[in-house]
């Protein structure tokens, strides 16, 4: 065997656990996700129903809320983003100590969501440190349990959600900083540019790839990483009020074992992320 | 040890790239040939087919008496030294050199014994221990040298070993590269696209261009007769005067036309060369920079230039002329006719650092001629008569 | 006509003190806003380390210290076990992630076989496949294939959740590496897979520290493969085992918070350690 074919053979050969792995538990699932999704089907035995089933499933309204309340979270990404990019800066400017701070705001980036909704549980329950710190700024009257109402429950995920993404965007960010050329704000500095204007101008425009990557993997951690926070915070609850798509397949497949219809919806969570991968490969494979 | 034969050696790239088109090429044992040619020549590509990294599409290689178009790289047993060294930087300089010894299972007292013998050749035994990372660029280059030296090949093969050093290191890393290929008398194919490494490394010189072998020589026999005007032009630093010219008259009073100008031509090369063939036609004249020469007062048999520029060297100054036309005033213009090569319309005399020179100058100039060079207009080969 | 430079106020003499002046001020406000944020990212560990240092009695009434959450701690949550057993999955599906990531990744980038790119380009977009949205297809195949009850199919999940971004990670690192290396390889005597085991691996110390990183604080700190796929309570980690405690509401909270710091220590130490591969990891394919 020649040089080149015996090349192309390794190659095969090396590639090959790869792509059966990524074949037998990623592709293949998503192509039966479309036939189970026509279904009646509770795990063990699929009866073929057809597309028919879409059209019943479109309907339940638990979808929409679900969907909606995904869409009211999307608000919570330029919070996301915005606050690590501050606090980026911040720490660009190498403040005495600053590696110590770069370390604690990494800190919670460690720790498992399961473990940070407990945390945030503490945070918003009825005893917790929200209530204390209003007591403390004279409140002393009012009291929130943002948890336990459909109306604000929503919005503490969110807050958990921005706390939990901080870490890992302002890391995202300080690197993208320490690759901007210094020499460029000391040209700007010297043309009379003040920091706001260098800021505008140079500091964002640079930064923009890397502020693209960090909103995609926020929303993607939107759509697909809640879970955790959920189980542990609301369960879903009140009612639906932090029923997320993600969340709604777990409850219909596992709570419900209607395994057809959660495998519909895992297909309407796919091609939401798939919408949003595409935007990411660009930007990957835009610089190749 | 042993010696490398190319026997009208192809290499097709894709459908339609032809690499190396038709080599043939004989290197025996203990011989430096040196391969020499501008990028995309083909001559890396020939390199790497002789260490079996590119599959030959056509023709037979055979290194000692083996044809080795199929033999895998590792049953070839041939050392390379690539470009950039390529030394692994997980080890250390010992383990790097050692490494092909130990894949092919040798014991360690031996591996030891071979690497502490090569060090000592390359002066790199204080070395060792480190890693590639803390070595000099020069270091690395022994190191690299080093990894090819301890497994007693049949034969070296050195892809541009020195493009990555600085001037006064390539300087030395030359004599040095050519001294330890005498002392191990192991047939060295070593390719470069500088003409001064060719010229002073090998025993002969492999040109080639497009693909195609030009002329194959000892270094002053291709400096002296280049075979064509692309190694005329390609060896020699400035490189040759090639000028249009025209041949009229025949035997003693046969002479050159440049321009308006005419040059007798000697007769010896009545005979040397094929010159009745192209009479009446365009030729081109060839005449190396120091073979030019400043006349002074009158008659002789010379042409009348004036110096355009002038660049001092130290050592030597390059003088730029243009030839005069009739008018004694504007420069000769040649036509380029869409030729390769291209013809300059002045030319370059090399002179010594006291000559008395300035820009504007009018000099009368004569070419040496026993140094007179002929090359066909069309196809470029030479007229001389081998 | 005067011009700016002219201007005496702007007088190189005057100017650089009032401008250090106004500059130190300015960094001691940063200095306070940095602290201040650092107290935010801290309030997680606050929030666990203070609630796990009070008995269930003590938590209630609000005041009160002691270790006794803490001795009592594996009466209430097998953390011994449960460690372990995170222990175990992460490694197995790390080792595995690694040997099919880093054969593949050289494959792709050096030893180009027929379709490889298309091949990639399967593999790569099947990192923007969230588990949920194939959940449903890939627990019933797991489940049929009796490999629901241990770490097994926890493990083959994990496996192929995290290989198309280590194929992707290896590949962009080894496009890095020149050709010639491993034509040295070759020269010198070695087959492919000697090329990859001799040389390509130990070259990729720093892509496989990286990969070892990410995939370890990915997989110790999840949640939903652990709970779905693991349906022996004894082989079950940790962060299930907190989360379904907490999920039953009756769980003692000081205890839960102290379960929480057992969970998060090891991460954070992988994470502090390691700091500089996981910032490495996370802008491969723009930070170039």
């Amino acid at each position: 065997m020649t040089l080149a074919r015996r090349r192309q053979f390794a190659g095969a050969v090396f590639a090959l656990p790869a792509i059966l792995l990524v074949l037998g538990f990623i592709v293949v699932p998503i192509g039966q996700a479309v036939y189970y999704s026509m279904t009646q089907w509770d795990g063990i035995t699929a009866s073929w129903i057809g597309p028919s089933t879409w059209n019943q499933a479109f309907h339940n309204p638990t979808l929409w809320t679900a969907l909606r309340n995904n869409a009211l979270l999307l608000l919570s990404v330029p919070f996301a983003l915005g606050l690590p990019l501050a606090i980026a800066v911040l720490l660009h400017q190498r403040v005495a100590g600053w590696r110590i701070f770069r370390s604690i705001y990494f800190l919670p980036t460690a720790i498992s969501w399961v473990v940070l909704g407990l945390v945030a549980q503490r945070f918003f329950a009825y005893q917790g440190t929200l209530n204390s710190l209003i007591h403390f700024f004279g409140f002393s009257a009012t009291n929130t349990n943002m948890l336990g109402y459909e109306s604000t429950a929503l919005s503490a995920l969110g807050i958990t959600f921005i706390f939990t993404m901080i870490g890992t965007n302002t890391m995202l960010f300080l690197t993208g900083l320490a690759t901007l050329d210094t020499s460029l704000e000391e040209a700007a500095r010297i043309d009379g540019a003040g920091r706001w204007r260098i800021f505008r101008s140079i500091t964002l425009p640079h930064l923009r790839r890397f502020i693209q990557l960090a909103f995609v993997m926020t929303v993607i951690a939107l759509f697909s990483a809640l879970f955790s926070l959920i189980f542990v915070m609301t369960g879903g609850g009140p009612g639906y009020a932090t029923t997320t798509m993600e969340f709604l397949i777990y409850q219909t497949g596992f709570n419900q074992g209607d395994f057809g219809t959660a495998a519909l919806y895992g297909l309407i969570l796919f091609v939401l992320t798939a919408i949003v991968g595409v935007v990411q490969l660009r930007l990957i494979g835009s610089d190749e | 040890m042993a010696e490398i034969t190319f026997d009208g050696v192809t290499k097709i790239f894709g459908d339609d790239i032809r690499a190396v088109d038709e080599l043939t090429l004989h290197v025996a044992e203990g011989e430096f040939m040196v391969l020499v040619g501008p990028s995309g020549c083909g001559k890396t590509t020939a390199l790497r087919m002789l260490a079996g990294l590119e599959e030959i599409t056509s023709g037979t290689l055979m290194i000692g008496d083996t044809v080795v178009n199929d033999v895998l790289p590792k049953d070839r047993d041939v050392a390379m030294v690539f470009q950039n060294y390529a030394l692994y930087p997980h080890m250390t300089v010992a383990q790097n050199m050692g490494f092909a010894l130990k894949v092919r299972r040798e014991s360690k007292v031996e591996i030891d014994r071979k690497v502490r013998e090569a060090a000592a050749i390359l002066r790199l035994t204080d070395y060792l221990e480190r890693r590639p990372k803390a070595l000099s660029g020069g270091q690395r280059q022994r190191v690299a040298m080093g990894r090819a030296i301890v497994r007693s090949p049949q034969a070296f093969l050195m892809d541009e070993p020195l493009s990555n050093l600085d001037a006064q290191l390539r300087v030395e890393m030359r004599l040095e590269i050519a001294r330890i290929q005498r002392l191990l008398g192991v047939a060295t194919v070593y390719v470069t696209h500088d003409q001064i490494e060719a010229m002073t490394m090998g025993d002969r010189v492999a040109v080639m261009r497009g693909g195609q072998l030009q002329q194959v020589a000892t270094p002053q026999d291709l400096y002296d007769h280049p075979a064509n005007e692309f190694v005329a032009g390609f060896m020699g630093s400035p490189p040759m005067n090639l000028l249009r010219a025209g041949v009229e008259g025949e035997g003693e009073n046969a002479f050159l036309v440049l321009g308006a100008q005419r040059l007798a031509i000697p007769a010896s090369y009545n005979t040397s060369h094929d010159l009745a063939a192209v009479r009446g036609a365009g030729i081109v004249f060839g005449s190396r920079p120091e073979d030019v020469e400043v006349l002074a007062g009158e008659g002789g048999d010379a042409i009348m230039t004036r110096v355009e520029r002038r660049e001092a060297l130290g050592a030597e100054i390059l003088v730029h002329l243009s030839l005069l036309d009739a008018e004694g005033t504007s420069a000769f213009v040649v036509t380029d006719e869409g030729k390769v090569v291209t013809r300059p319309s002045t030319l370059v005399a090399k002179m010594g650092p006291r000559a008395d020179v300035k820009v504007g100058d009018i000099l009368k100039v004569r070419f040496n001629p026993e140094r007179f060079h002929f090359f066909d207009a069309d196809s470029g080969a030479s007229l001389r008569r081998v | 006509m005067t011009t700016p430079l002219l201007d005496p106020s702007e007088s190189p003499v005057i100017a650089p003190v009032r401008r250090r002046r106004r500059l130190k001020s300015g960094r001691v406000t940063l200095f306070v806003v940095m602290v201040g944020v650092a107290v935010v990212m801290l309030y997680p560990f606050w929030v666990m380390i203070y609630n796990s240092l009070m008995t269930e009695a003590q938590f209630l009434a609000g005041k009160g210290f002691s270790l006794g959450s803490w001795s009592a701690l594996t009466s209430v949550i097998p953390v011994g076990q449960e460690v372990l057993s995170s222990t175990i999955i992460c490694s197995a599906s790390i080792v595995i992630i690694l040997l099919i990531g880093l054969p593949a990744g050289f494959a792709f980038s050096k030893l180009r076989f027929r379709l490889s790119t298309v091949v990639f380009l399967v593999i790569v977009s099947a990192m923007m496949v969230p588990l949920q949205a194939i959940l449903m297809p890939e627990f019933v195949n797991v489940t049929k294939l009796g490999l629901t009850g241990g770490y097994a199919g926890a493990v083959l999940v994990y496996a192929a959740l995290g290989t198309p971004f280590s194929v992707f990670l290896f590949t962009t690192y080894f496009r890095g590496v020149p050709d010639e290396l491993i034509e040295a390889g070759i020269v010198d005597g070695l087959g492919y897979f000697g090329v990859l085991w001799r040389l390509v691996v130990p070259i990729a110390v720093p892509a496989i520290a990286t990969v070892t990183v990410l995939q370890f604080i990915q997989i110790w700190d999840d949640l939903l493969v652990g709970l779905l796929f693991i349906q022996n309570t004894s082989e079950r980690p940790i962060t299930v085992g907190l989360a379904v405690l907490s999920a039953g509401r009756t769980t003692s909270i000081p205890q839960l918070m102290a379960g929480s710091i057992i969970s998060a220590l090891p991460a954070m130490v992988v994470y502090l350690g390691f700091q500089r591969y996981l910032v490495k990891g996370l802008t491969m394919g723009i930070d170039r």
